[in-house]
């Protein structure tokens, strides 16, 4: 059970929470310019690391704000909860590159 | 018959919960366990979306005569007045006692514009609250949500007890004071869950939840009523 | 001590050190990697190929799934591929001389709501228009078909029907692995464990060879089956993938005598269950919302579904939950698999059967190596390519995939 720190209401079980898939990933400034794939690649394409990612949240059992984290998809260890609009931000140090080989 | 207009609002009302009034109270455990259950229904409650600290926030606070709660878990006021309950950084729950006096705008059946009512609301206090609003140019809200919730009061030495079994927050008195309230879950209900007293809490589902939350409760209170296995 | 144990049994494939070239490579040695690389060999003679694993031999999603084989989809494409991977379920035991206990005991989709009721009599229709054998069956018809089940009306989300396929039905998984694997090796195929490919060999924008753990591999042609991975191949040679990785999470009882005929899947009440052959009730519902390459998800969704089950079934309260575990799950947006030439000459792409891999295996593997063979797709995996979600011709199979997206 992931706890997470919504902003707004403190430490929460992500049973509260609602996903809300990739961070950072702009609605085009204006759709029918884009071709057929551009529109595909918006529609269809985010990004899938094993390691860290930017993702939003939305508490919608408490104060119903959407929120970004910052979250390491193999540990589930969460880096960073901060503000839409704020950029990703840089950690302090690198994260550990996940050993390579086995089921991991 | 087109003369007469109908200003008794209590005349068809009927709270979520009035159907299982009965077996709440039969559900209450007394003695050394004690926990009881009850609805306490139609008490008013106002959705207020509001820009802390601006002016038309402070035109709010001075109709309810209640400060807004600054943060997460704050409630201002009196539960058995005028009480306001902190939602967001921007949003509050303003829950009042039930007013069947019809506001007078409501009574009167001149032809009137259309617009002409700052509010349908049937409540004189969230009248004058769309009012305060309406004369400020900052965007805002205030919405007659009574009907969107009901209120459960679960009293008692066992009530944090039947709490605990379906809510993941911690409710001991050190960290969920007196005056505290949340929005969070009870089970798989979304609630605000308010203490208003040492052993007195309110759960405030949504209406259509209601029923479920009051089953749940009774059935969690049910162990209280035997002798506590050592 | 060695005297004192018993003869070693026979092992079923060599574990080679990889070569320094093949004329072809498939990542990812689960189910979809070990049929495509049998299907390669014996369809199309390429027997100069490797199967690469990062870890042990199918022990990815091939190891951690609930084993169910069905071919009830809605749409044409897709009954059309699974049906195909389901008669090729039917004579594979035959064909890869191995038992794997494939039991052909019927799957139940339940309906609980009038809308329920509505696509589900849809779907009969357009399955029984496409050749799939599928009927619709009363709340009785349901009760005859699995007595243990409650059809009752006092409960929340009462039975108000369900398609029923009765060629549908379950594999011992592992077995399958192991079945295609010992082909493949008898065919020459190598399979090479403990290999990770860690990056591609490029020669404009044609694959020439991966980088691994065990040395630099050439390869005329390269296929991912890297499943939950697959996200991560694609980066490495230099393309995305529209999926999603998320964990899946599955679980067994006890072992208990036979209780259970038949496979029940419900999405409404969001759980299915089949009992397998040893005893065990296997049961799985849907993915955990986030991301996750974990192989690990939360409890409540755990405790949900057995909420579910446990009013359909009221027998299993007499059970316990014995073992959890999790997969990763490679989800697309219209819930239908991507069998498809790459962006990259030369390099194909196996994925997004999300949580409805392993009835594929035989069809997956089958249309892969024709893709990989010939360069080209096969006509029942042509729908599947990767240029539909840019031409928006998406097969939108959420109501079929049921359950678990």
């Amino acid at each position: 059970m992931l706890l997470i720190e919504c902003p707004n209401c403190g430490p929460r079980d992500e049973t509260e929470y609602h996903y809300g898939g990739e961070a950072h990933v702009p609605y085009p400034e204006d759709p029918s310019q884009l071709s057929d794939k551009e529109w595909a690649e918006y529609l269809f394409y985010r990004s899938n690391p094993k390691g860290l990612l930017a993702e939003r949240w939305a508490h919608t059992t408490g104060c119903r704000r959407w929120f970004n984290v910052l979250r390491d998809t193999v540990t589930y260890e969460i880096k960073a909860v901060y503000a839409i609009g704020e950029p990703r931000p840089a950690l302090q140090a690198d994260p550990p590159q996940h050993p390579r080989g086995g089921t991991r | 018959m087109a003369d007469q207009l109908l200003t008794d609002i209590t005349r068809f009302r009927r709270s979520p919960l009035a159907r299982l009034h009965d077996r709440m109270t039969a559900a209450s455990v007394t003695g050394a366990r004690d926990v009881a259950l009850r609805e306490i229904p139609f008490l008013n409650m106002v959705g207020i979306r509001v820009r802390p600290g601006s002016a038309a926030a402070e035109a709010l606070a001075a109709v309810a005569e209640v400060p807004l709660p600054a943060a997460h878990g704050a409630v201002t006021g009196d539960p058995d007045g005028v009480a306001v309950v902190w939602q967001g950084p921007d949003e509050f729950l303003l829950v009042s006692q039930d007013e069947t006096v019809v506001p007078l705008e409501l009574t009167e059946t001149a032809d009137r514009e259309p617009g002409a009512l700052i509010s349908l609301s049937t409540h004189p206090l969230t009248t004058q609250l769309c009012r305060a609003l309406a004369g400020h140019q900052e965007s805002g809200q205030v919405v007659d949500l009574s009907a969107n919730r009901t209120t459960l009061e679960l009293s008692g030495h066992c009530a944090r007890a039947v709490l605990e079994k379906g809510c993941h927050l911690d409710l001991h008195p050190r960290v969920f004071e007196v005056g505290t309230a949340v929005s969070t879950t009870l089970g798989p209900v979304q609630v605000i869950l308010w203490r208003t007293a040492e052993r007195t809490w309110r759960i405030m589902p949504r209406a259509s939840f209601a029923e479920y939350v009051a089953h749940w409760l009774m059935d969690a209170m049910t162990e209280f009523a035997s002798s506590e296995v050592p | 001590m060695a005297d004192l144990l018993p003869e070693h049994p026979d092992f079923l494939w060599r574990n080679p050190d990889p070569k320094p070239s093949y004329d072809a490579v498939i990542i990812g040695g689960g189910g979809h990697g070990l049929a495509t690389a049998y299907f390669l060999a014996s369809r199309h003679g390429m027997t100069n190929i490797a199967v690469l694993e990062r870890g042990w031999l199918a022990g990815g999603n091939m190891a951690r799934n609930t084993a169910i084989i069905r071919s009830n989809y809605l749409w044409d494409e897709s009954a059309a591929i699974y049906e195909h991977s389901l008669k090729l379920w039917e004579q594979l035991p035959e064909e890869l001389e191995y038992d794997f206990l494939f039991s052909q005991r019927g799957v139940l989709n339940l309906a609980h709501t009038l809308g329920d009721v509505r696509e589900s009599v849809r779907r009969v229709n357009a399955n029984v228009l496409n050749g799939v054998d599928a009927e619709w069956v009363t709340p009785e018809q349901v009760k005859e078909l699995c007595p243990i089940i409650n059809i009752g009306d006092d409960i929340r989300y009462p039975v108000m029907g369900a398609t029923y396929q009765a060629r549908a039905g379950i594999a011992k998984h592992d077995h399958v692995a192991w079945a295609f694997a010992r082909k493949c090796d008898e065919l020459g195929v190598d399979i090479i464990q403990n290999c990770e490919v860690t990056g591609f060999l490029k020669d404009g924008n044609r694959v020439t060879g991966v980088e691994t753990s065990r040395g630099t591999i050439h390869a005329g042609k390269v296929g991912l089956c890297g499943a939950g991975h697959s996200s991560v191949l694609a980066e490495l040679a230099g393309f995305r993938l529209p999926i999603q990785s998320h964990p899946l999470q599955a679980l067994v009882s006890e072992l208990h005598e036979p209780v259970h005929p038949t496979v029940v899947m419900s999405n409404h009440v969001h759980v299915y269950v089949s009992q397998a052959h040893k005893g065990e009730l296997v049961m799985g519902a849907g993915v955990d919302a986030y991301n996750g390459y974990g192989q690990r998800g939360a409890f409540h969704v755990i405790e949900e579904q057995m909420a579910a089950a446990v009013e359909l079934f009221p027998i299993f309260t007499r059970a316990h939950v014995l073992r959890t575990w999790g997969g990763i799950v490679d989800v697309t947006l219209d819930a239908s698999p991507v069998v498809s030439k790459s962006p990259v000459d030369q390099l194909y792409v196996n994925c997004g059967w999300g949580t409805g891999g392993f009835k594929g295996t035989p069809s997956a593997g089958y249309t892969f190596a024709h893709t990989i063979a010939n360069d080209e797709a096969h006509p029942l995996n042509e729908p599947f390519s990767l240029e539909r979600f840019e031409t928006g011709v998406l097969i939108d199979e959420h109501g079929a995939a049921a359950v678990a997206h």
